[in-house]
């Protein structure tokens, strides 16, 4: 088992019997228990369950923003299990992209540095190549006559349209999610997913999602559910009446 | 409705401190060394020549309360905007906001009052600490002294006003937190308008004009008689006061010219725009340091420019002494001035990281070093400091300058327009000042920046 690589199984990011508990004795909780999971390359993955499901600190942990009490975590065919702070910062750069629910653009750069801020911080310039990507990206998310502004001056949406032209920018490996559609009405969310889904499914970009909102959840290939830091449910791609009657009897099983 | 919170108001109780202890010290010192100095001279009369020296005290104390009330009022609009949230939610609530400002003003009544007895105790001690150095060191004569003065009220009193007032302006942005930003996760405010400054800038637009020509009108005078200097002095006055209530024309284009200079790499550029991000307050971080620079400056420049037109005569050597132990004195009693400005400095830089966290955990989320982090707080210490000395320089030269030149300018020997003479010692001094000023400010805020863990920027208050 520990011979076959992540990636020979098709998965962008893996972990393995991992757990996660905060404080210790009487008072500990235990936020993640025993959960092994893959994401697979160029799917839509979401992770569903309730607040305190668990959902967001697997996926802190998964994209090497948070450390796990036990387990191991890979992405790709890196294990950064035990990675030090400059490592782990190094994979976050170059290998995985995220969009936040909220104050998720830096607010003194303009739009086109807020894009080409993982280049940035990387200390290069876009390839030809890479520039030609981001220009079709900020095309297609409708941002051409935005590249001059600042973060304040755009709606919700156009700024979560930047992150998701932020995160893509750079072609990482897996893009993480985290209730990317929490802060937005629910025309502009369901733009937002129909671009994650899309980017999936045209470009084959790997996308991990957290979130509990079963419409958001139905725009995914896959969906994982939580619940009290275990894996209860792995399915195929469900509508959101599907998922909300699954998410209902979640509670009522519980 | 706000509690008092020490811990939230420390820097500003301390700058009230160093201004009312500076003010009370400086007064009692003053007061007591015209009584050593009259004390074996039977006709002196020691009531003029107290008077004399309080008034000169009394110059160095406005300045110093100055500084101090222009940080304190930085503080507060700093506090103000990491409690936008509280405030919101209040307003929400019923509160209105004219209430919350006054509540705020008078947090800023206790922080003064609670500064100026800390400051007047501490104060006294080193007078009292000085007198008794004095005294063994065969200095001054073990005579009666005086610390009780009617007249260190002035300073005592000045510093609970100036920071009384120094929070209400500081607060003025509580007036446009609206009860909306306690819902939801709130957009990042948008730049302070500098709006309503548009005719504050003018007037002191103005101020420099007319300051700038009495200047030049008293070189011209100089070229007459010595008296050119008085006007060169009233110019001089009217064109700082036309600068400092101008910074915020000045010190955001510094502040980008001297972010320019930091290089190309991201800290450094992050840096950059993180210096002239709330154009206000850096214009205010900045303008103590300034008016301390400028005026050691000025002091050691038409000092050096006067002994130079001096040196060929033959009593040059009397006056040497004396000009140096009086430029001495004022470096340090305006040094004092600076240093109230730096600790304002070094607690906004602080509290400027701390309202920053979501904003640094996401750069770090996204592939940000906390080496590139601590490169980036350091360079925006360096950009602050060094906007600030560079201005400092070019103002006290050019002041310095005039003052010397309008002087001298009857002085034998003198033709025309001499080049002002810029001492080495005040270079050096002032680069190490402000080095060192770049590095202690950046302790504390790198430490907090680098202790922040990525996960803040997902996490959802």
């Amino acid at each position: 088992m520990t011979e076959i690589t992540p990636d020979s199984l098709g998965l962008v990011a893996r972990v393995a019997q991992l757990t996660k508990s905060y404080g210790a004795g009487s008072t500990a909780v235990t936020a993640l228990d025993d959960v092994s999971i893959g994401i697979r390359k160029g799917e839509f993955t979401a992770i569903m369950g309730p607040s305190g499901s668990g959902k967001s600190t697997l996926m802190h942990i998964m994209a090497g923003l948070d450390t796990a009490t036990s387990g191991r975590v890979w992405i790709g065919n890196t294990e950064i299990t035990g990675l030090q702070d400059t490592e782990l910062t190094m994979i976050r750069r170059r290998r995985v992209g995220f969009v936040f629910q909220s104050f998720n653009l830096v607010p003194t750069l303009d739009i086109e540095g807020n894009i080409l801020l993982p280049f940035e911080l990387d200390g290069r310039k876009p390839t030809s190549g890479e520039r030609g990507w981001i220009d079709e990206l900020v095309g297609s998310l409708g941002l051409a006559d935005r590249l001059r502004h600042r973060p304040h001056e755009l709606s919700g949406g156009q700024q979560q349209r930047v992150a998701i032209a932020r995160a893509l920018g750079s072609r990482p490996e897996l893009v993480f999610a985290d209730e990317p559609t929490g802060n937005l009405d629910s025309r502009t969310g369901r733009e937002v997913l129909s671009l994650l889904a899309a980017s999936s499914a045209t470009y084959g970009q790997s996308i991990a999602m957290v979130t509990h909102d079963p419409i958001a959840a139905s725009y995914a290939d896959r969906i994982l559910f939580l619940a009290d830091g275990k894996v209860v449910e792995d399915r195929t791609r469900s509508t959101a009446a599907e998922i909300s009657e699954y998410m209902l009897g979640m509670e009522s099983r519980s | 409705m706000n509690s008092f919170s020490f811990r939230e108001h420390r820097p500003s109780i301390l700058v009230a401190s160093l201004s009312a202890a500076f003010g009370v010290s400086l007064l009692q010192v003053t007061t007591n060394l015209a009584l050593a100095i009259t004390s074996n001279d039977v006709l002196g009369s020691s009531a003029a020549l107290t008077v004399m020296l309080q008034v000169i005290a009394i110059v160095f104390i406005v300045i110093a309360t100055y500084v101090g009330a222009v940080v304190t009022a930085n503080t507060f609009s700093t506090i103000i905007a990491g409690r936008t949230r509280t405030i919101a939610l209040l307003r929400l609530v019923g509160a209105t906001a004219a209430s919350q400002r006054r509540a705020v003003a008078s947090e800023g009544l206790m922080v003064g009052t609670i500064g100026a007895i800390i400051g007047t105790i501490a104060g006294s001690l080193v007078t009292f600490g000085l007198v008794l150095v004095g005294i063994a060191l065969d200095f001054i004569p073990s005579i009666g002294y005086t610390y009780l003065e009617p007249v260190i009220l002035i300073p005592i009193v000045g510093v609970v006003l100036t920071t009384w007032i120094a929070s209400w302006v500081g607060s003025r942005r509580v007036l446009l937190v609206s009860p909306m930003q306690a819902t939801g996760a709130a957009l990042e405010e948008s730049r302070e308008e500098a709006a309503g400054h548009k005719g504050r800038n003018r007037f002191a637009f103005v101020l420099f004009l007319i300051g700038t020509a009495i200047l030049a009108l008293s070189v011209v005078v100089g070229m007459q008689s010595p008296v050119g200097v008085l006007v060169g002095v009233f110019g001089g006055i009217i064109s700082f006061t036309g600068l400092i209530l101008g910074a915020e024309l000045i010190m955001p284009p510094t502040l980008r010219l001297v972010g320019r200079m930091l290089g190309r790499s991201p800290a450094a550029r992050l840096a950059a725009e993180n210096a002239v991000r709330y154009p206000e307050r850096s214009s205010r971080m900045t303008i103590g340091l300034v008016i301390g620079v400028t005026l050691v400056t000025m002091f050691a420049v038409a000092a050096a420019t006067f002994q130079k037109a001096l040196s060929p005569m033959a009593d040059a050597a009397d006056v040497d002494p004396l000009l140096n132990g009086i430029v001495a004195v004022f470096s340090v009693l305006i040094g004092f001035s600076a240093l109230i400005a730096a600790v304002g400095l070094v607690n906004n830089l602080s509290l400027s990281v701390l309202q920053r966290t979501r904003e640094l955990g996401l750069l770090r989320a996204l592939g940000f070093t906390s080496r590139q982090l601590r490169q980036m707080v350091t360079s925006e210490a360096a950009q602050l400091t060094a906007a600030a000395v560079i201005v400092g320089l070019v103002l006290g030269i050019g002041y310095g300058w005039v003052g010397a030149q309008s002087f001298i300018g009857t002085a034998p020997g003198v033709e025309g327009l001499m080049a002002p003479v810029i001492p080495l010692w005040l270079i050096g001094a002032v680069v190490v000042a402000g080095a060192t000023l770049t590095a202690v400010a950046s302790v504390a805020p790198t430490r907090r920046a680098t202790s922040i863990a990525p996960v803040v920027a997902l996490s959802v208050e």
